[in-house]
């Protein structure tokens, strides 16, 4: 199982960087706003197998699930930023 | 029907998902000696709820719940939960956060007089940064000025 | 002779298709002012249901079940169930319905949830069978060394009513790789669509079926189909 979890959240933090990519040289705000709101998916995933490999899975949801609200929030905030002044 | 604006998405979502965020802040501060959490923590996710329905539905809708005069308001009450525990410990002969010393109001033992002091006091916390969060982003949103003022002046 | 005979049988018979056309556009005019007198009436009612009368019975519902699914939530997210926590999941589920209990169910009749969550359920499965093909589509697509895509954007009206549906038919929609809804202008929705198939997969119309079965709207398609034939004729005529 260990071993799986490992696998799994190199592959992640692999398309994390593949991502990272559209952050750094996406021509515009729009892109990055986009690939952002992708990596924090990716982050939570990555959260809860640190979780497991601490024991302590309960405590990493409940990060994960505030991470995940706040990227909602801060994604449609940015988004109705941009179009009313953009 | 009840059709209005054109992000309909945005808004639907926004509007089923608050009840939700409003339940998992409280909680958050609620187990904030279980799990990470606490006074400001939960504090924050209040205030970013209240955030998304003024930025999905507009000043009207947030104006029902909590406005921004409330918010000025419940700032005050936070610190006055706070400082108020704080001054009954004292009154009760302790030195100023001594939550011990309550255990003679609430009928429990020291040990989990201390844990519920420490409870009240995030929830003071809580209340405070709520209200202060929501009027700083008012205030900038805005210039300081509610859109009721605005439509009186036109 | 039999020349004349045919001749005049087959003017008999065109002036028999005549009358039958007739008679049929006269019914079919009969049938539009009909569904179209009805489905004012009925949007009258709906109007008056969730304007005037629900106020005041159905915010205490309202208030009610959203009480009744944050504690769910509550005990979902802490579990721990001594009676210290428990009373104060009670107190806080209790101030969150009272903010908000016009927030969850605007569009809804709460008495309906039980069939939309049995429905919604049952919708769920044949959604994940359309991504995992909808997946081999995309991959395919995407890993042949040409990649034949062609990408357009579609747009159809919808008739599903509620925003909920709305909703929920652009995020299926969403969800399905190779189609992503990019608005929702006044009732007709914009997607973009990956190539050729899946915006045929999409036209076809059987995701925007099944979420109306879900919600349980759209029960008078028939009506909708009449008023279209009904257009048709009048076209022709």
């Amino acid at each position: 199982m260990n071993s799986f979890l490992i696998a799994i959240g190199l592959a992640l933090c692999l398309l994390v960087f593949c991502v990272l990519y559209r952050v750094v040289f996406g021509p515009g705000v729009f892109n990055r706003i986009a690939a952002i709101s992708a990596i924090g998916t990716k982050t939570l995933v990555i959260l809860i197998i640190f979780g497991y490999f601490y024991n302590r899975v309960e405590m990493f949801i409940d990060i994960s699930m505030v991470y995940a609200l706040l990227n909602f929030i801060g994604c449609v905030a940015a988004a109705k930023y941009l179009e009313d002044e953009g | 029907m009840i059709i209005r604006g054109e992000d309909i998405i945005i808004r639907t979502i926004a509007r089923v998902l608050v009840p939700f965020i409003q339940l998992y802040a409280l909680y958050v501060i609620m187990h904030g000696h279980y799990s990470p959490g606490g006074g400001f923590q939960g504090g924050v996710i209040l205030a970013a709820s209240m955030v998304l329905l003024y930025i999905t539905h507009g000043y009207s809708e947030v104006n029902r719940k909590f406005s921004v005069n409330i918010a000025a308001l419940f700032s005050s009450i936070g610190v006055l939960i706070y400082s108020g525990i704080g001054f009954l410990c004292l009154i009760l002969l302790g030195n100023y956060l001594d939550y011990s010393k309550l255990y003679k109001l609430l009928n429990v033992d020291p040990a989990h007089a201390r844990s519920l002091g420490i409870l009240g006091v995030e929830i003071g916390v809580a209340f405070a940064v709520m209200a202060v969060m929501f009027s700083i982003f008012f205030d900038i949103s805005t210039g300081g000025i509610s859109p009721e003022d605005e439509e009186e002046k036109d | 002779m039999e020349v004349t005979l045919l001749v005049q049988a087959a003017d008999d018979a065109f002036r028999i298709l005549e009358n039958a056309r007739g008679q049929a556009v006269d019914l079919l005019d009969t049938a539009t002012k009909l569904t179209s007198d009805t489905r004012l009436m009925e949007e009258k009612k709906f109007q008056a249901v969730f304007v005037g009368a629900q106020k005041k019975k159905s915010a205490l519902q309202n208030f009610v079940v959203t009480f009744l699914l944050l504690f769910a939530f509550w005990a979902l997210l802490s579990g721990k169930f001594d009676t210290f926590h428990l009373s104060l999941g009670v107190i806080c589920s209790f101030i969150v319905a009272l903010i908000g209990h016009d927030l969850l169910f605007a569009n809804l009749r709460v008495g309906d949830m039980r069939v939309i969550v049995k429905r919604f359920f049952a919708y769920l499965p044949w959604h994940l069978y359309q991504i995992v093909v909808a997946n081999f589509q995309v991959a395919y697509l995407a890993l042949s060394p040409k990649m034949p895509i062609s990408p357009k954007i579609m747009r159809f009206k919808t008739k599903l009513e509620s925003d909920i549906s709305w909703v929920t038919l652009a995020n299926s929609i969403t969800l399905t790789p190779g189609t992503i809804t990019i608005d929702i202008e006044e009732g007709e929705f914009v997607v973009h669509a990956l190539s050729e198939k899946l915006a045929d997969d999409l036209d076809t119309g059987e995701m925007e079926d099944r979420v109306a079965h879900v919600f349980m709207e759209a029960d008078h398609i028939y009506i909708q189909d009449v008023l279209d034939v009904s257009r048709i004729f009048a076209e022709f005529r």
